[in-house]
């Protein structure tokens, strides 16, 4: 185990880098939810690192890591459901054939 | 809690047990559209009331005029919080008078509109009062979440579902992107809370403390993650086709609800939490205003489809609001600085009466299933429609900025405030000037449809239900009592003004 914040933050950003590269250039639907998943990850790696070398965040980083872990989940719920309601119209899930509206 | 705390929290509570509510008793007596739109337009206006009571708003109120600070200071009421309350329920009522008339004959569920729409205005209000990083963040996620539902609420509609998704995946990756700078704001200053993150940060710009590299890069990450979600030009891509492809009533909502609740967390996070370090965003905030209502407007010129139109058009209003907040972080002058937050807050106000009036009056259009959205669709309505032709008249006028109506005033106030701060502010003001004049061709395009096009042969006559109408006169009232009556005016700019000067250092 490393003895020092900073390879913890390179790690999280690097992982918030992986799941943007992602999103940016994943076209399915799925992985893209994926990916954005993989950046909170990224952030909660991120919130436990600071809370584990600044003692006065102990507690406080693991509440709002509990906090984000929520929200992600929420927030997969309500995109699964958005995915699986666009899926029944348009029978695939890759994104850049949603492309009804284009001026 | 003490009696005054309860008071405090009495709006939010009303409007989270409200939207619980019309679950409950949609779940007891299923599909009763009518029942759940009055009940929540009741609980709207119970919780307003709760809002004047708890003020405080001027000398109305039961709370202390300097406010009152709840949970060790992660909410607080002030007068901020009573105007964006009171901002955000008439909102909520607004989307709930417009809905069931366009909802019900497409067979969509009225409860679940409303239950939904709730939760996302008690998202919005927990924007307005949060004073801790963690309750913005859960703020605004329970603003965006209901919202996705809302853009898909017509699952079997191939477009509703499109905008949904495309409104979902870059919602939620600059939430991701917002967060992961809070993160980084938390972690160096050591404390969620706005107030003393002000206090680490006033230390770094008055030279005591270095900068840490990886702070400035959270800072510019949050500022990345807010102009997502205020959709600001070259992070508005979403906006057109979540606009286009929602439901009108929902569109109309999107337009103003989480728009001016996303500006009540950037007033949070970049007056309060990062005021300290203005000189080093303010530029940027002004470069990006000045962007984003001139590609707003000129992307809106071409567009044939009206809520495509609106929804450029609602880009082009993030840039006037935006100027404000350059204003604000811009002017040396304390009370100039007053003035551009006051014209946020004027404008928000101003913007969100006539916006929703015209996506109103589009929806009164497709009240029968089958109407498009078309700008053609609005030909010879004039004859056909009188009054609806006159009350879209309004709402355009007031878009485009000509007096008398509410949307002269919004931009008087930004104008003006711009204009005193001086050097670059200056130059936004004319730039504003500009682009008003710009948007002024696309939105007298549909009065010259409306007036001068003879209708479509088999143009069916125009019903307008009984919800629209009581909402159209609603919002009619408001824009032009704004503008018109100058005691309504003053009473106006004096509380925003008084809102405005609760953020801290103002």
């Amino acid at each position: 185990m490393s003895q020092s914040l900073d390879a913890y933050l390179l790690l999280a950003a690097g992982l918030f880098a992986i799941g943007t590269f992602g999103f940016l250039a994943k076209r399915n639907a799925i992985a893209m939810l994926m990916s954005i998943e993989l950046m909170l990850n990224a952030v909660n790696l991120a919130i436990v690192a600071f809370a584990l070398f600044t003692p006065s965040l102990g507690a406080q980083g693991s509440v709002i890591a509990l906090f984000v872990m929520a929200v992600a989940a929420a927030e997969a719920t309500v995109g699964l459901a958005i995915v699986i309601a666009i899926y029944r119209n348009r029978r695939t899930p890759l994104v850049d054939e949603y492309a009804s509206m284009r001026e | 809690m003490t009696q005054n705390e309860w008071l405090a929290l009495a709006p939010f509570i009303i409007v989270s047990t409200l939207a619980i509510l019309i679950v409950v008793v949609d779940m007891i007596r299923p599909g009763r559209d009518h029942l759940a739109a009055v009940i929540g337009a009741v609980g709207v206006l119970v919780a307003m009331g709760a809002t004047i009571a708890a003020g405080p708003i001027g000398g109305l109120g039961g709370l202390p005029p300097e406010g009152m600070a709840l949970f060790g200071g992660v909410y607080v009421r002030d007068g901020m919080t009573a105007f964006l309350d009171l901002l955000f329920l008439g909102i909520a009522l607004l989307t709930i008078l417009f809905a069931p008339d366009y909802l019900i004959p497409r067979k969509l569920p009225v409860p679940e509109f409303v239950s939904v729409l709730l939760f996302a205005v008690a998202g919005a209000m927990l924007l307005g009062g949060g004073r801790d990083l963690l309750i913005l963040f859960l703020g605004l996620e329970l603003l965006v979440l209901p919202g996705y539902l809302l853009a898909g609420f017509s699952k079997r509609d191939g477009l509703s579902t499109e905008g949904a998704i495309k409104y979902f995946l870059l919602g939620s990756f600059s939430s991701a992107i917002l967060l992961f700078g809070l993160v980084f704001v938390f972690g160096y200053t050591g404390t969620t809370n706005v107030a003393e993150i002000g206090d680490r940060l006033a230390a770094i710009a008055s030279g005591d403390a270095p900068l840490p590299v990886a702070l400035g890069m959270g800072m510019a990450l949050v500022l990345t993650g807010a102009a997502f979600k205020i959709a600001a030009v070259p992070f508005h891509y979403w906006t057109p086709d979540a606009y286009q492809g929602s439901p009108t009533p929902v569109t109309g909502y999107l337009s103003v609800g989480p728009k001016v609740a996303a500006f009540a967390l950037v007033l949070r996070l970049f007056m309060e939490a990062l005021g300290p370090v203005r000189a080093d965003w303010w530029v940027l905030i002004g470069v990006l205003a000045a962007i984003t209502m001139t590609v707003g407007n000129l992307a809106a010129l071409g567009q044939d489809n009206i809520k495509r139109m609106l929804a450029y058009s609602s880009i082009a209003h993030t840039g006037y609001i935006m100027v404000g907040l350059a204003v604000a972080g811009g002017a040396t002058d304390p009370e100039v600085a007053a003035s551009g937050v006051q014209g946020i807050l004027f404008y928000g106000f101003a913007y969100a009466a006539m916006n929703l009036g015209a996506f109103a009056v589009v929806a009164a259009l497709q009240h029968r299933p089958g109407v498009t959205s078309q700008i053609s669709s609005f030909a010879g309505l004039g004859r056909r429609a009188p009054i609806l032709a006159v009350a879209m008249t309004l709402f355009l006028l007031s878009l485009v900025g000509i007096p008398p109506t509410a949307g002269f005033f919004g931009k008087a106030v930004i104008v003006i405030a711009a204009v005193e701060g001086g050097g670059l502010l200056t130059l936004l003001a004319v730039v504003i000037m500009l682009n008003a004049a710009a948007a002024a061709f696309y939105y007298l395009r549909v009065v010259v449809v409306m007036y001068m096009r003879d209708p479509a042969e088999n143009a069916k006559p125009v019903d307008v239900g009984g919800w629209t109408r009581l909402g159209l006169i609603v919002a009619g009232a408001a824009t032009i009592a704004i503008g018109l009556i100058p005691a309504v005016t003053g009473a106006a700019l004096d509380w925003t003004l008084e809102a405005a000067k609760t953020i801290a250092g103002l």
